[in-house]
């Protein structure tokens, strides 16, 4: 099952990548959320790696959508790991958080 | 009306003149300057030199309106004085000597100009003043410049400090250390935290220890950066530890409600190690003798 905007792989045991495309459409993430963890607990995965290569920022509004996935995720017992993030997006985003995100953060996935 | 007739009359003479030949005399005023004991330029470049400047100052004698300081004419002169001065600053002379050489050119060009034409410009106010305005500005291009060298000077200098006061170094694979020395302001630490972050991504490290044990000022905005520096480390994935905390750092800290509840700290560097290696899963011991 393919998702619009998303590449989603399964990368081993209860393990799963999360590749956001350019094309991802953040505004409708109640839908989103929803198909990604239903992709995710029909393959008994444990594990959501969401890769941040490819942004360079992230502002309140990405946030928000990282925060609620994570606490969906969370809610049916997934763990989300974001990886890959950037400098700059690591520097805006410590700007205005106030708070430990509900999400973890990882330099990439653990060998 | 007399006087002033006879003045401008004087300025035409001037302008009209073909100065071509008095590159020779203002050869010896060069060589008096940076020739002697300096040696800041040889013979060679004395020659050009003042060839250039007589071209130049021929150019704007004979242009439309020599007077017009916005003119090209006047503009090559000013890069002609502003090139000068870099070129001797660059080799370690002073200003001093720019703005003496300026000055003593502009006594033998007045004495080299009354020898070629015959006029007596010394008794003429208008071509004295003329001169003394001329060479006035060209002095402020001198100075400009040399103001614009030291600044940049200052600014290189101020880079160079700031770099090599927070040396970033991987003392073990993917274990970063940080001391920082001096006082932290702003600007500092949002440079610290650009250089630290892009080593992370650079190096893929796993740990990084930021040692305070040189600072002994710390103000609210500086430790909401620290605080800021530590989320963006861990964000990155990485683990943050700070070290070396001064008690009257740690003071500071408290009476200014910086939460540490997420920040892992140690008393020294090398507890900060410690836990940087015991995180990694590294042991370090002495060897069995």
């Amino acid at each position: 099952m393919a998702i619009p905007g998303l590449h989603l792989t399964r990368i081993g045991k209860g393990n799963y990548l999360l590749e956001p495309l350019r094309s991802m459409n953040i505004r409708d993430k109640g839908l989103l959320m929803q198909e990604i963890v239903s992709h995710v607990q029909q393959g008994q995965g444990t594990h959501l790696y969401y890769d941040l290569n490819g942004l360079p920022i992230i502002d309140q509004v990405y946030y928000d959508w990282l925060d609620k996935l994570a606490r969906t995720c969370l809610a049916v017992n997934i763990k989300m790991i974001c990886i890959n993030m950037q400098p700059t997006a690591a520097f805006t985003l410590s700007s205005f958080l106030t708070r430990k995100p509900v999400f973890e953060t990882a330099l990439g996935i653990p060998d | 009306m007399v006087q002033k007739k006879e003045s401008s009359e004087k300025l035409a003479a001037l302008f009209g003149l073909k100065i071509g030949n008095i590159s020779a005399q203002l050869e010896e005023t060069g060589r008096e300057f940076f020739c002697a004991d300096n040696k800041l330029m040889d013979d060679d470049e004395i020659a050009d030199l003042s060839g250039e400047f007589v071209n130049l100052i021929s150019g704007l004698l004979n242009s439309k309106d020599p007077l017009k300081r916005t003119s090209p004419q006047f503009h090559a002169l000013e890069i002609f004085f502003s090139g000068l001065t870099q070129r001797m600053l660059m080799r370690g002379g002073n200003v001093e000597d720019v703005v003496r050489y300026a000055q003593q050119l502009q006594y033998s060009l007045i004495s080299a100009l009354e020898g070629d034409s015959g006029i007596t410009f010394t008794q003429s106010r208008s071509v004295l003043l003329y001169f003394a305005q001329l060479f006035d500005e060209l002095i402020m291009a001198v100075f400009r410049i040399y103001l614009n060298e030291r600044e940049n000077m200052l600014k290189a200098q101020e880079a160079e400090l700031r770099e090599t006061s927070t040396p970033i170094t991987e003392i073990w694979d993917g274990v970063l250390t940080l001391p920082i020395i001096g006082t932290l302001d702003s600007s500092r630490t949002m440079l610290v935290m650009e250089a630290l972050l892009s080593r992370i991504a650079k190096d893929h490290a796993r740990a990084v220890v930021m040692d305070l044990t040189g600072v002994k000022n710390i103000d609210s905005q500086v430790s909401h950066h620290l605080i800021q520096m530590v989320r963006a480390v861990q964000l990155m994935g990485s683990d943050a530890i700070i070290t070396g905390i001064h008690p009257e750092i740690a003071r500071a800290l408290v009476s200014l409600n910086i939460d540490l509840s997420g920040v892992t700290t140690r008393a020294s560097l090398s507890d900060g190690l410690k836990e940087a290696f015991s995180r990694m899963g590294i042991q370090v011991s002495h060897k069995a003798s």
